[in-house]
């Protein structure tokens, strides 16, 4: 990831007062995101269950050979008494379903949006470009064939404009609380995101 | 590719703090990003259109951060075997991986402590490339005491 260093106000020239007030207004406008709710109101719920179809996809990318998510005898001898998902597709099962057509001019966006976003403020203000940059999960239990997840997310915090190697922009976090059907949590992923101005190079 | 690893559990009584983990070698192909990208969802162009890519100052395509809490996740298991639960993982993302580079992971153990009925391992690890550090990482796994309780 593009290493952190200093706010834009504080290693600039003097900037003209009516930009300095933008920057201001900009700030304020990012400080009230901070608590909201990222995607649908009210959380948002997988579009199909944990299924071994999709599990057996994502072990072949990456050869991952634990028998216990696609071995049904180790399985059920195992601590898991069954097939399970592997832990960290708890965000893929929540991944919306993209709409292809479109999806470059919608800068990677998987579906269209009404532009009502909380990070829309950002894209409106040219900072189009998204790298991840950092995720951390804490796992309750392992997912069985079946089930139906939902998640929660809200923002956490909303750094300084920063200059990295790819170009300015906002480290944005949120945290995703991840519940089964009985609204019990399987897991909470914390997630971040640089959402930055297009034109350095990434490496 | 390391064979039968991942069908042999680890006892945790025989884990000590500053144990290396087996360590794991992937050559990145466009394939593998796409792949990675693709199953774990995540259809954003600049992990599968290299013209998208550069257009976001990227000189290729570039493994999605889900893959990489995927790979993270089966070199852990991998060591620690099927009877493991991954209790927690962070992942700090450095330098972008391309097509074409070779991604060694490495790993220790940080501490180890045992509860009532599950044995407790902490690690640190990382992943170096060519071009340097492509990301650092911390996780905890939940073992079985015991060879029986796989």
């Amino acid at each position: 990831m593009p290493s952190a260093t200093r706010p834009e106000l504080a290693s600039h020239p003097p900037v003209h007062e009516s930009s300095k007030d933008e920057a201001t207004r900009f700030r304020a406008t990012l400080a009230g995101l901070v608590g909201q709710p990222v995607g649908p109101a009210g959380g948002s719920v997988g579009p199909d269950p944990v299924n071994q179809a999709m599990i057996r996809h994502w072990v072949a990318a990456f050869e991952d050979r634990n028998p216990v998510y696609t071995d049904s005898q180790v399985a059920a001898a195992s601590r898991f008494g069954g097939i399970v998902a592997p832990p960290l597709m708890l965000q893929t099962w929540l991944m919306a379903t993209p709409k292809i057509t479109g999806i470059a001019e919608r800068g990677g966006s998987p579906v269209e949006s009404d532009g009502s976003g909380p990070l829309a403020v950002f894209d409106e203000a040219g900072f189009t470009g998204t790298l991840a940059s950092n995720s951390e999960f804490e796992i309750e239990r392992y997912l069985h064939l079946g089930e139906t997840i939902s998640a929660t997310t809200l923002i956490e915090s909303i750094s300084d404009e920063k200059q990295t190697r790819i170009g300015r922009g906002y480290f944005v976090t949120w945290v995703t609380t991840y519940l089964d059907e009985a609204l019990a949590v399987v897991g909470r992923q914390r997630f971040r995101i640089l959402k930055f101005k297009p034109g350095g190079a990434v490496a | 590719m390391r064979v039968g690893v991942s069908n042999k559990n680890l006892d945790w009584h025989g884990v000590k703090v500053g144990d290396a983990l087996p360590p794991m070698v992937i050559d990145l192909t466009a394939t593998r990003i796409v792949a990675g990208a693709i199953a774990t969802r995540d259809f954003m162009p600049v992990h599968h259109d290299r013209s998208y890519a550069n257009s976001q100052g990227a000189p290729d395509i570039f493994m999605n951060i889900l893959s990489d809490t995927g790979y993270a996740s089966r070199f852990l298991t991998d060591w620690a075997g099927p009877g493991a639960m991954l209790k927690k993982l962070a992942i700090r993302l450095g330098i972008p991986a391309f097509p074409g580079q070779t991604l060694s992971y490495t790993g220790r153990v940080t501490a180890t402590k045992e509860t009532a009925d599950s044995g407790i391992v902490e690690l640190e690890f990382k992943v170096t490339s060519e071009l340097g550090d492509h990301l650092s990482g911390t996780a905890v796994l939940d073992l079985p005491l015991t060879r029986s309780h796989a």
